[in-house]
């Protein structure tokens, strides 16, 4: 990912917070099925460390068929 | 770590694997080596970047702990998507929990997220689902007048919020059939699994494979039926509540114990209802909470 794409996340991100609802009770209801990519849908790019310190990024993850990418919570707690 | 020892079959079905979160490459590194998780890739997103560019930031977590905290609304999202203890601010920058299956072009093909964030697929559970299954772990086996049985399960351990499942598989015996869903229609028992099941395991309903239409000539029937070898699916979720953990924690291993029932008939007979007892053990394993605030 380049630092450009980054910064423009980050932007986006905080522009996002920014108009994130004063109040509670405007919440809209959260529904898990609907974040994220759907099926059809490519996924973003990334470029993460992996244990070793080696920068990985889908291309070096994909198999034959394809991946599975598993978000976890932490896999320390 | 399931998917380090999936790996092999999950390449050979042409996988590539990687887990995700937003721990720092340190703490993976530790959790591999503690682990022993060689080949996996575990990557680190320290600073949820990944994990916002996806889309399934858990914006949760920092509601819990910022001014809306005492919201009811957002209370009772914390505990469904951020911990039933209440928030923390550990949990602050983790996704909502889940995995995405893509293409070789980076196309999501199928993906699997759970309304309670303690709940969560098995590898082998989810390669099930997309028709794929892994090699299930052996279990009992067995043999009746009508059918050979055998027991195996998806995992050979669970834990809090596991989402696995049991199987039988089943192959009637020359010239013998078992009825379908549908069958209960006409008065016959379709086959099915009943298990005694410990209040922390919560059963979703059974998952029946197609069937055949059998025309029955003693009494010109037709009636859905399986002839042919068959998979019967229990799914399984382990509840992710304080008590249900708690119980959990008390034990290292657990015995399911269940019937199969089912009607057989021949081309000429039809069989009285017959009940098999079956048995599954699963290992139990606490979470891994090295690094754990104390109350979660």
């Amino acid at each position: 990912m380049t630092h450009m794409l980054q910064a423009t996340m980050i932007v986006a991100a905080v522009v996002l917070l920014a108009h994130a609802p004063a109040s509670a009770q405007e919440r809209e209801p959260i529904d898990v099925a609907s974040l994220g990519p759907q099926v059809g849908e490519k996924i973003p790019d990334f470029a993460l460390p992996d244990q070793y310190g080696r920068i990985r990024t889908l291309d070096t993850i994909m198999g034959e068929q394809g991946a599975m990418l598993v978000f976890h919570r932490s896999a320390d707690w | 770590m399931e998917l380090q020892e999936r790996l092999g079959e999950l390449q050979a079905q042409g996988l590539g694997v990687a887990a995700i979160s937003y721990d720092s490459q340190e703490v993976l590194a530790a959790f591999a080596e503690r682990k022993d998780v060689k080949d996996v890739p575990l990557l680190s997103d320290d600073d949820s970047s990944a994990i916002r560019a996806f889309g399934i930031y858990n914006h949760v977590a920092e509601e819990g702990i910022g001014p809306n905290k005492d919201d009811e609304d957002v209370k009772a999202d914390v505990a469904q998507y951020v911990s039933v203890f209440g928030a923390n601010p550990m949990i602050v920058g983790t996704p909502f929990p889940g995995t995405f299956i893509v293409d070789r072009e980076g196309r999501v093909t199928s993906r699997f997220f759970e309304e309670f964030y303690r709940e969560r697929n098995t590898a082998a559970n989810i390669m099930l689902k997309l028709g794929s299954p892994l090699s299930g772990i052996s279990g009992s086996s067995g043999e009746t007048a009508h059918l050979e049985i055998a027991a195996s399960q998806s995992n050979p351990d669970i834990t809090v919020g596991s989402r696995f499942h049991l199987a039988l598989d089943i192959t009637p015996k020359a010239n013998m059939h078992v009825y379908a869903p549908g069958a209960d229609d006409l008065g016959y028992q379709v086959i099915g699994l009943s298990l005694d099941m410990p209040s922390f395991l919560r059963a979703l309903p059974a998952e029946y494979p197609a069937s055949e239409i059998y025309h029955f000539e003693p009494l010109d029937e037709r009636v859905p039926v399986y002839l042919r070898p068959f998979r019967l699916v229990q799914e399984i979720v382990v509840e992710g509540d304080p008590e249900s953990t708690a119980r959990l924690a008390e034990i290292d291993a657990l015995t399911l114990t269940g019937r199969l029932d089912y009607q057989a008939c021949d081309d000429r007979v039809c069989f009285n209802p017959a009940s098999v007892p079956l048995t599954w053990t699963l290992a139990v394993q606490s979470l891994d909470r090295t690094r754990a605030l104390q109350q979660d």
